[in-house]
């Protein structure tokens, strides 16, 4: 492995039960921050459901994968952001799962977006 | 020389698999170092041998397969999302021997040394 480091950025669109896709893109946050690399994620559109309190994948037999979230800080994960708009559209309060979020409006969320060498979005 | 890597996290009968192949054999073409695909999500389903598309579909795998062969090309495979969907190169014995069976710790590899990853 080479010591050049990029920063990755990793969309999250989907809502967490309906696919893997949440589990998917937060098995590549893990390796990454356990690689010594910056990521961080973004939460947006029906991705933003990832967030809110009080969900129980087990109702539905499928593995409670939100609660690793909880994890981010030891993975050295400390960028979280969430569409502000998104949240509007859904009704939705800024109460999370984990705390250190960080809720942007659409420009500062581009913005933030586009700072990092790599994007991948699930 | 600038580098590129792709991940296909899409499904072989996904018109993005048309896509990326068109992609990735131009860019070979032109010269440019493609250092490695990786193969995520239901994008694993590529490296499925018993996978059979209709004849009149496009067959994503014999394309690989001559990517593969003309120009060395590394096809990484993530095993998790394999075995998740029941492909196996210990049981079933399933996977293309084209595709190097590898875990995510690859696509780290690949993005820290590629000047550019592009997903389909």
């Amino acid at each position: 492995m080479n010591n050049t480091s990029k920063s990755l950025a990793i969309i999250n669109a989907k809502a967490p039960y309906s696919s893997t896709a949440g589990k998917d893109a937060l098995d590549i946050a893990l390796i990454f921050g356990s690689f010594e690399q910056t990521v961080s994620l973004f939460f947006q559109g029906e991705g933003v459901w990832q967030l809110i309190r009080k969900q129980d994948g087990s109702i539905i037999s499928v593995k409670d994968y939100l609660k690793t979230f909880a994890a981010f800080e030891f993975y050295d994960i400390k960028n979280v952001y969430v569409c502000q708009s998104s949240l509007k559209e859904r009704n939705l309060s800024e109460s999370f799962h984990i705390d250190n979020i960080k809720v942007l409006n659409q420009q500062d969320f581009a913005t933030e977006l586009t700072s990092h060498h790599l994007i991948l979005r699930f | 020389m600038k580098k590129l890597a792709v991940i296909i996290t899409t499904p072989p009968y996904s018109n993005l698999s048309v896509t990326a192949l068109d992609y990735i054999e131009t860019a070979l073409k032109s010269g440019i170092e493609l250092i490695g695909v990786f193969f995520y999500q239901d994008g694993v389903l590529h490296a499925d041998v018993n996978t059979q598309i209709a004849s009149d579909e496009f067959q994503a795998l014999a394309y690989w397969k001559k990517l593969h062969k003309e120009y060395l090309l590394p096809l990484h495979l993530c095993i998790t999302a394999a075995e998740k969907r029941g492909m196996s190169d210990e049981h079933n014995k399933n996977i293309h021997p084209a595709f190097t069976v590898s875990g995510l710790g690859e696509l780290v590899e690949l993005s820290t040394k590629a000047d550019r990853l592009v997903q389909f």
